[in-house]
């Protein structure tokens, strides 16, 4: 659970995904994006309760894209971080540096 | 042909689960992407690898909405679930007190009613019950606007929690109302199935759009 601006890890993970597809950021490519750097698998639900919630926050905005015969006639809904989605990805960033700072001890228990 | 037209499709049944889980907006990208993944996975591994993913996807997606609807209006859903429990209180009487009525108007003992009279008290309360209950998780979906199927499906989740309780008491204190417990075990299931009904009535104009 995320709290003042910080993000939740899922939140951050999914936040990374939008910021790295730019203009092609939609629930298959997120998913995709994520699954391929981060080996883990993640449903297409999990990704829109995040993006769903992300918007809420201001931090991600949504658009719908013309429907297409490969998705069924349904139409894609692009997602694009927002200047306080990058602030958060950013509070996030400095606040995991600051955890991590000085803990090159870990790497000998690795 | 036509069968194999119909294997390289989504399955039917999962798409269906998913609407009924997701709001109209999420409904069409979610199974957009779904539908998307699937053709992709159809030409890389096949019908049945494809078929088993998307069921996969879909179960997960719809836990996922389930506790998505929790974390967005949780008091929302909490209040929709305790008036359908107090309303299923006042109305859990309510087939036997029907059946009785009815049954006060009737001449049972004459030829001609015997079978109708047997056939009210063995069937007729079982039949209300259920349908009472429909109508309690109906009333419970339109009370919980977007979120029928989350609603309707805690209120089954006590129900059923209610049941067990009752079958644990039966087995330890020995012969009890057996049939109060047996008369209630349909009751989750038509309560879902009020929140299905609710939901396909609203998601009906979404659908005519679509096929226009």
């Amino acid at each position: 659970m995320a709290s003042r601006g910080h993000l939740g890890e899922f939140e951050h993970t999914v936040l990374l995904a939008v910021l790295r597809l730019n203009d092609e950021a939609y629930g298959v490519t997120v998913r995709r994006e994520i699954e391929g750097r981060t080996k883990r698998e993640v449903s297409i639900g999990a990704i829109y309760a995040t993006l769903d919630r992300l918007e809420a926050k201001g931090y991600v905005r949504s658009r719908v894209g013309e429907p297409t015969p490969e998705r069924g006639g349904r139409s894609k809904r692009f997602f694009r971080i927002t200047a306080q989605g990058v602030s958060a990805v950013n509070r996030t960033h400095r606040a995991l540096r600051s955890l991590t700072e000085g803990l090159d001890l870990l790497r000998s228990h690795s | 042909m036509t069968q194999t037209a119909s294997r390289s499709r989504p399955p039917r049944l999962a798409s269906w689960l998913v609407e009924l889980f997701a709001s109209d907006d999420q409904a069409e990208s979610i199974l957009g992407d779904l539908h998307e993944e699937f053709s992709d996975i159809v030409s890389k591994s096949g019908t049945v690898s494809a078929r088993r993913w998307y069921w996969r996807q879909t179960v997960k997606t719809i836990a996922h909405l389930v506790g998505a609807a929790f974390r967005v209006a949780p008091w929302s859903i909490a209040g929709t679930v305790l008036l359908g429990f107090v309303l299923r209180r006042f109305s859990f009487s309510l087939p036997e007190r029907i059946i009785v009525t009815v049954l006060r108007t009737q001449r049972p003992y004459s030829n001609l009613h015997y079978g109708f009279y047997v056939w009210q008290v063995t069937y007729g309360i079982p039949i209300l019950h259920v349908l009472v209950s429909t109508l309690l998780g109906c009333v419970v979906a339109l009370v919980a606007k977007r979120r029928e199927m989350a609603a309707t499906m805690t209120l089954a989740l006590v129900l059923c929690a209610l049941i067990g309780a009752a079958l644990v008491r039966v087995a330890l204190q020995g012969p009890m109302d057996v049939a109060w417990v047996l008369w209630s075990f349909p009751d989750p299931f038509a309560t879902i199935l009020g929140g299905v009904i609710v939901r396909e009535f609203r998601l009906l104009p979404a659908r005519r759009h679509s096929y226009t």
